[in-house]
């Protein structure tokens, strides 16, 4: 019997950073304070990593957003950490984190070998907690976005990002450690959209990100038992895209900083949905667990739209479609 | 409506019968899992590719086996790695997460691997309709592997390649030990496999064992031989005054348990195959956390990049 040698290693993924090109004609940045991103696609906080960088070509990105870093080193929340319902994903990993000196020492140098700019995503359990730890960065980052999707545990376990008072108090203190750009990362579940991005604004921030996954309760099926360690988790996927769709129209028509949405993209047509209500920039999470290249695939999507109409930018081009 | 009473009873019987083995499942592993040293060969570099699908059949009663075409994937992973696959979406089903299934076989030389999974929940239930000549996106190879460690040599000899292996695998955990019976085949270890399922139909890899030249073991619940007690003395009959240099475990926590006694019996190291709910498969997720308690301001290590594959030791005391 004769053995055949082992087939060259082709794969998908090869032909795919191969097909990378550019796009001449076309300006798809975008200006988040004193930052400009060559495009304005990233991962959402939480659903990406340093090693995507084996799968993807991440240098295609706008920027990279790092997992929420705390103060303090956690150790997250108890197994199941996350489950799939026909709803969409729902997680309850509850943010591990080594803490700033650890994400210093083990994580940010991975991040930085990537190439593109780095937000680092910032989380605090008071309002007190955020500005050391943008202190403990020490300069470290891009930019930070303030994960206030947190409960406040001054204020028992409310959101910090549903009070207005407490964005601002968060948003003003971290302003007095660094110059470097702000995003505030705003949750689902608040009374005023428009009134918090107004508070984050007001103390400072450069722009707000809209929004984050939707507290939800996941059941087994056959005995109506909590499958989440944590019993509660965070509702994340397609399903919610109409529902921060809404959130970030009402957020653009109160703010005069750039909106970035986050909430459930998965193709160019799902951004565009975003960008025809007012966003200025996206956010892709869950579609990158079953679809790894899914941010590029958008990206170089965009950058296809906007020439095959012959329009300078995504603005142009939701003007033609308008026209 | 007759004999409601009966019904409604005996299906509370059978749910929690099943209740009770997840939990004794769960509890078997407690304390039992660390994560493994550094692995001897380097981690292949995992790729995604558009897997053209080339065998999708019925196993059994109860499973599917999938033959998917990537050179990449098929000629670097190692032993015990797994996949991430992508199930398309399907008429009136959505599925968001990929599924994490284990490598069962690798031909590097027709560049294809085979995976075969048990129909359980939504996920699976939609692969099934994924047809012959489609395309099926796959990450991997992912995780840390199993492996054979040096044996212990007999006085100042010093350590030396493994000769002999138990390999214990259950239902469609069998796959994830499948590879290292290749392995054994290659570097000619003496493999043992025992395979468990709950009747003849249902076992998995008998034919591969026969053309791997491994020693099949099949153990059944509807004889009673897959039974704990009953395969713990097989297994100690069998092995009596010459003990196996590694046992591989993969499908059930008391199996891992019952390894692990077997290992601190014979003073020889026991390696097992977790599974676990995950999203990425490469670390970053953080939804797999393994049943290891470490201090809460620590995250203890994750199924998908600290594992699949752990060591088995049985806890002091």
């Amino acid at each position: 019997m004769t053995i055949a040698p082992p087939m060259p290693p082709t794969d998908a993924r090869r032909a795919f950073f191969d097909a990378r090109r550019a796009f001449e004609a076309v300006n798809l940045s975008v200006r988040i304070g004193s930052l400009t991103l060559a495009n304005p696609v990233m991962p959402a906080s939480g659903c990406f990593g340093p090693a995507l960088g084996r799968l993807i070509p991440v240098a295609e990105l706008g920027a990279v957003v790092t997992k929420t870093v705390f103060g303090t080193p956690r150790g997250g929340n108890a197994a199941h950490r996350l489950t799939e319902l026909r709803a969409g994903m729902v997680n309850s990993v509850g943010i591990p984190s080594r803490g700033a000196a650890g994400y210093l020492a083990a994580q940010h140098p991975l991040y930085l070998a990537l190439g593109v700019p780095v937000i680092v995503s910032v989380g605090g359990h008071r309002p007190g907690e955020y500005a050391p730890v943008v202190r403990g960065l020490r300069g470290a980052g891009d930019a930070y976005e303030l994960n206030v999707s947190c409960p406040n545990l001054d204020r028992h376990g409310t959101d910090i990002g549903s009070d207005p008072d407490a964005i601002g108090t968060v948003v003003q203190a971290v302003r007095r450690e660094t110059d470097k750009p702000l995003i505030v990362k705003l949750p689902v579940l608040v009374s005023s959209i428009a009134d918090c991005a107004q508070a984050a604004e007001a103390a400072g921030a450069d722009a707000v990100c809209v929004a984050n996954s939707i507290p939800a309760l996941p059941l087994t099926a056959d005995t109506r038992s909590p499958v989440l360690g944590n019993v509660i988790g965070g509702l994340s996927g397609p399903n919610i895209r109409p529902v921060v769709l809404r959130l970030v129209w009402l957020a653009a028509r109160a703010v005069d900083i750039p909106v970035i949405a986050c909430g459930g993209i998965e193709t160019a047509d799902d951004a565009l949905d975003y960008f025809s209500v007012g966003a200025r920039a996206v956010q892709v999470g869950t579609a990158s667990f079953g679809r790894p290249f899914a941010m590029v695939e958008i990206i170089r999507a965009l950058q296809e739209r906007c020439e095959g109409a012959a329009a300078a930018d995504i603005a142009e081009l939701i003007e033609l479609w308008r026209a | 409506m007759t004999g409601t009473t009966a019904t409604v009873a005996e299906r509370l019987a059978v749910l929690r019968r099943q209740q009770a083995f997840a939990a004794a499942d769960e509890a078997a592993l407690a304390g039992l899992i660390a994560v493994r040293p550094p692995e001897r060969m380097p981690r292949p570099d995992p790729v995604w590719d558009d897997a053209a699908v080339l065998v999708h059949e019925v196993v059994g009663e109860r499973y599917r086996r999938l033959v998917l075409a990537s050179a990449t994937i098929a000629t670097t992973a190692l032993a015990g790695q797994f996949l991430m696959i992508t199930v398309p979406p399907a008429l009136g089903e959505r599925i968001l997460l990929p599924r994490p299934m284990a490598i069962h076989r690798r031909h590097p030389e027709q560049g294809t691997v085979e995976v075969i999974y048990g129909v359980a929940g939504r996920g699976t239930t939609a692969l099934v309709d994924v047809g012959v000549g489609e395309r099926l996106l796959v990450t991997g190879p992912l995780g840390r592997g199993f492996e054979f460690p040096d044996a212990a040599g007999p006085d100042a000899a010093g350590p030396r390649p493994a000769r002999t292996a138990l390999m214990i695998g259950r239902g469609v955990g069998v796959c994830a030990i499948m590879g290292s019976v290749e392995d054994a085949a290659r570097l000619g270890i003496d493999a043992t496999v025992v395979l468990s399922g709950r009747s003849r139909a249902n076992l998995i890899g008998s034919a591969d064992c026969a053309e791997l030249g491994a020693t099949v073991i099949p153990v059944t619940d509807d004889d009673g031989s897959s039974a704990l007690a009953a395969l713990g003395e097989r297994l100690r009959g069998l092995f009596a005054g010459a003990p196996p240099d590694v046992i591989l475990v993969c499908g059930a926590g008391v199996l891992a348990r019952l390894a692990a006694e077997l290992g601190a019996e014979w003073g020889v190291p026991v390696q097992v195959s977790l599974e676990a709910h995950m999203a990425c498969g490469l670390g970053y997720c953080h939804g797999c956390a393994a049943p290891v308690a470490t201090d809460p301001a620590v995250e203890g290590p994750l199924v998908c990049v600290d594992g699949p594959v752990f060591d088995a030791v049985l806890p002091a005391g």
